[in-house]
């Protein structure tokens, strides 16, 4: 692993952390006091500045580092997370993730708006706090208490000391100051896990060392406390490093030890005062940790150990210590194999549910073998059966079995892309949130079923239509606060994302509680734009759904918002286009409910395949809602060439498939085929008709774009059981078709991308 | 002499004294008292100041009961230690090897 | 003789680097995501140094650090801190659980070992 696999990995952990931050900012919102939803918020921002820290992201560091010390604010309950802090909070949190994506992808952020918000988060956190100790932008040390002495940025690193070094420098340290040190550690120093010896070790490294050890405090050995701290150290040190680097050897100590350093006017290293001094001689090398490096020192360190343990070896018991040791060597070994094996499983286990990432190009080369799969178990079952004349042979029973299973495998593989709508969801609320302020309005968006999975490419796919939708509901559907209050309403609006799973599909909805559509003012529109007849009679259904005609918007003014010519239209092809559907109910002063059907994974479809002159086609399922038997009394025609069909006491148009896909250049006779009713566009019902049914099954969708070219009319291709390929129809395409629109490649809508 | 020599008892101190060791250590020459102790340091890797400053109250107490408390075998880690921490164990070195 | 290197951060990305970093250096490591997990495999991990992060989940720096030192075995492991900034009431917090010494980020692998090497033999 190198530093660009460990970036890639910090700005997915970023990713998380910021759908981490938002929901619980958003909690907060909601009125969530949970501190541990507020340590959750505080641990996203501190967690993405570390990191960012460590790449030396300093844009991202130091808006985080501000964001940080207002949420400590908010932590340390010295400021509350009322509504207005948490607006600044939100946007905040949008600014952080701008910056993530500029930081990963470069481009540049709107640095007015950080400046602005570092400027409100500052505001929050010095409000509360006179001596505003947050509003500090850039990291600075925070003033240590005690008498601390100022670490320098490089930390420690004067203590970084060879002892090669030191035999170079050996000339001069006649000339080197010399220090007296007074070193009497405190119990607690020991109990931290630090040690005195490893203090002198390292103080030692700094110059020529003297060291009186005062064993005055000793208690008896019956009386004293092992761990408690007697001995105390008098050093006289002779080093050109100064005093900040003395200091810096007793950093982690300071607290727990009392530390006198003074500069001596002469050098007492010779042993000669009233205290008996004892030289600390440069060979240390037995105390320097094993250079933590290559196995080569290492192995020369164990061989130095194993030299010095021959030499002394006089005695039996010295060399079954011996012995013993490199007995003891391998088992230590391998238990510590063990043991990281099990720590790694445990840290495995420890994780909610343990995940692997996988290349999701992997993910679709097996979805796409699992395909062939499929197809090749159907032309075998075929196969079989057509040679089959003893009717049940065990062959069957094994093809059954195999059927299955490959049903099976295809079903856990499509899993495998499915994910949960939430980040999707998530960042609908920035959506939200900039457009109330844009708009000037209240509104609040409560999202439901979020862990709702579906398909990968239908979550990719989704957020371009949903963010149209909801900007469209905050700014066309949503009324001001002042309207609202006058239609007795709550000044705040709610918007409603649902997601849920329903017969094989997801169906996601978008509700709001604003003023419904204005079908008044929609059928005027429709009228002028010579959408409808003037005198057209539409239920309120349709003239809903007229909306999704292109180019239709009934704003008065075009607001920047969503009348950048992009209408629902656009909505409606990006969804159909993902084999999805949708639909509008609205009630007047109540609020709109889009609701959109879209299939759960975009490689297999349900389909019934059916025959239109002689050419098999297959008709997804969904989209069919009864299949029936012309009868020759059902069917009236009028105009040259259209004909209905009436069904239970009401007319549907007639839809010649064949026809309309330059199959035959005639009209079929209708009560030779069969019709199958459809819903498309508008929710109209529409009657294909087909010459026969083959039957229903499910097919592997394989896209004709990437292996052929778009064909108008044809969303797809598969494989059948017999080997054949079979073309997908494009329900909406055809029935838009039929309306007297001619097949046009920019019309037709494929069903699978 | 011979007689000295059986009652003398060897304590053979773990390669790692750090915290953790000084009481077991502690307790292991409260028990040894009233004998002549010597000491085995060889198989000694690290010690820390607790467990010298234990030693030390031993050496002492050992001195004050007019007993022998000798350093028999001692590592390099050992004795650098302890010159390192200026604690002078060439007194109770063994003389004899 | 490799010596073993505890690490807790809930951070992926501060994992990562400790493991590049210490695994370069020669050290054996291992790995934590918060203090529970700490706590849990502190035996198995048998560590000659703890490095750990203050804020995590579940049981954050401070309670594991207490942890530790409830332990009787592993009471004496030396235990480094991973704070971000000079923050003093943080390193104030820190010892008085039983820090023995602590790591400034933002996250310098020369830092991290040189404070390893300051607080073991």
């Amino acid at each position: 692993m190198d530093m660009n696999e460990i970036k890639e990995i910090f700005f997915q952990e970023c990713e998380e952390q910021l759908a981490e931050l938002e929901s619980g900012l958003l909690k907060l919102n909601d009125g969530d006091r949970d501190p541990e939803t507020v340590n959750a918020v505080f641990r996203a921002v501190h967690s993405i500045k570390g990191g960012a820290g460590a790449f030396g992201l300093d844009d991202l560091v130091s808006f985080a580092h501000v964001f940080e010390t207002t949420l400590d604010c908010v932590r340390s309950n010295r400021l509350e997370p009322n509504q207005d802090v948490l607006k600044v909070m939100l946007k905040s949190a949008d600014v952080l993730a701008d910056l993530t994506n500029a930081a990963r992808d470069g481009g540049s952020v709107d640095q007015a708006r950080s400046r602005q918000l570092i400027k409100e988060l500052e505001a929050l956190a010095s409000g509360e706090l006179p001596q505003a100790t947050a509003a500090e932008p850039t990291f600075k040390a925070a003033p240590t208490p005690v008498a601390a002495p100022p670490v320098n940025e490089e930390g420690f690193q004067p203590v970084a000391f060879s002892f090669e070094d030191f035999e170079a420098d050996e000339p001069a340290v006649i000339e080197a100051p010399c220090y007296e040190i007074v070193f009497r550690p405190k119990s607690e120093l020991y109990a931290k896990g630090n040690d005195a010896t490893l203090l002198l070790r390292d103080l030692s490294r700094l110059g020529e060392m003297s060291i009186h050890c005062d064993m005055d405090g000793m208690p008896p050995l019956d009386r004293m406390n092992p761990e408690a701290a007697y001995f105390s150290w008098k050093i006289s040190l002779k080093t050109d490093k100064g005093e900040e680097a003395i200091r810096s050897v007793f950093e982690f100590a300071e607290w727990d030890c009392d530390l006198d350093i003074a500069l001596a006017g002469g050098c007492a290293v010779d042993a000669s005062e009233e205290l008996p001094m004892q030289p600390v001689p440069f060979d240390l090398s037995m105390l320097d940790e094993a250079p933590a490096g290559s196995a080569e020192e290492e192995e020369q360190f164990a061989s130095r150990d194993r030299d010095a343990a021959v030499s002394a070896a006089g005695t039996a018991s010295n060399v079954l210590q011996m012995a013993q040791s490199s007995t003891r060597a391998p088992a230590e070994a391998q238990r510590n194999t063990t043991a990281a094996a099990s720590a790694a499983a445990q840290q495995a286990a420890s994780a909610a549910t343990p995940t692997i990432r996988v290349d999701l190009d992997r993910v679709d080369r097996l979805i796409n073998l699992v395909g062939e799969l499929v197809i090749n178990q159907a032309m075998l079952s075929q196969s079989v059966i057509e040679n089959d004349t003893n009717g049940t042979s065990s062959i069957n029973m094994g093809l059954e079995e195999l059927q299955q299973l490959t049903r099976e495998i295809q079903d856990s593989v499509m899993a495998i892309r499915a994910q949960p709508v939430k980040p999707v969801f998530q960042r609908m609320s920035r959506i939200v949130r900039e457009i109330a302020d844009m708009t000037g309005k209240s509104v609040r968006l409560v999202t439901e079923g979020e862990n709702t999975e579906v398909d990968k490419t239908v979550i990719d796919k989704l957020a371009e239509p949903l963010t149209h939708m909801i900007r469209n509901a905050v700014d066309h559907g949503l009324e001001t606060p002042e309207k609202r209050l006058a239609a007795g309403k709550n000044a705040e609006g709610t918007v409603r994302l649902t997601a849920k799973h329903r017969s094989g599909r997801i169906v996601i909805e978008l509700a709001d509680d604003g003023a419904g559509i204005n079908r008044e003012k929609v059928r005027q529109k429709a009228i002028d734009n010579d959408l409808i007849a003037a005198d057209a009679n539409l239920s309120d259904e349709e003239v809903d759904n007229l909306i999704f005609h292109a180019g239709f918007s009934t704003a008065d003014k075009i607001s920047d918002i969503s009348g950048r010519g992009v209408g629902m239209d656009v909505v409606k092809r990006s969804i159909q286009a993902l084999g999805g559907r949708i639909n509008i109910s609205s009630k007047p002063g109540q609020g709109s409910i889009f609701t959109m059907s879209l299939p759960l994974t975009l490689a297999v479809l349900d389909g019934m395949v059916v025959t239109v002159a002689n050419q098999t086609l297959v008709v997804p399922l969904t989209a069919i809602v009864e299949t029936l038997q012309p009868e020759a009394a059902a069917i009236h025609s009028f105009g040259a060439s259209q004909r209905l069909i009436s069904i239970r006491n009401s007319f549907c148009p007639l839809v010649d498939v064949g026809r309309i896909l330059n199959f035959r250049a005639t009209q079929a006779n209708p009560v030779e085929g069969v019709a199958l009713l459809v819903e498309s566009e508008g929710g109209g019902q529409r009657a294909l008709m087909v010459d026969a049914i083959q039957g229903q099954r499910q097919v592997v969708i394989k896209s004709l774009e990437a292996n052929y070219t778009h064909v108008p009319g044809i969303a797809a291709a598969t494989i059948l059981g017999d080997g054949r390929v079979a073309l997908i129809l494009d329900v909406d395409a055809i029935v838009a078709a039929s309306r007297g629109q001619t097949l046009k490649p920019e019309m037709s809508l494929a069903a699978a991308g | 002499m011979a007689s000295k020599k059986t009652a003398q008892k060897t304590l053979r101190l773990a390669p790692v004294l750090d915290l953790n060791e000084a009481t077991a250590l502690h307790e292991k020459l409260l028990a040894l008292k009233g004998s002549a102790v010597a000491i085995d340091a060889s198989a000694v890797e690290r010690i820390g100041a607790l467990c010298v400053q234990v030693l030390i109250a031993g050496a002492r107490n050992w001195e004050e009961q007019q007993l022998s408390f000798t350093f028999a075998k001692v590592s390099d880690a050992f004795v650098k230690t302890t010159q390192l921490i200026g604690v002078d164990i060439d007194p109770l070195m063994a003389k004899e090897i | 003789m490799k010596k073993r290197v505890l690490t807790v951060d809930d951070s992926r990305t501060i994992r990562n680097m400790l493991l590049v970093t210490l695994n370069n250096a020669g050290f054996e490591t291992i790995q934590a995501e918060d203090g529970v997990e700490g706590l849990e495999v502190l035996e198995e991990a048998n560590p000659d140094v703890i490095v750990t992060d203050i804020n995590m989940p579940r049981l954050d720096g401070f309670g594991f650090i207490e942890g530790v030192r409830k332990n009787d075995r592993y009471r004496a492991v030396p235990i480094l801190v991973l704070t971000t900034e000079s923050d003093a009431e943080k390193k104030n917090r820190a010892r008085q659980a039983g820090a023995t010494g602590w790591i400034v980020k933002p996250f310098d692998p020369t830092k991290l070992i040189d404070a390893i090497e300051r607080v073991t033999a």
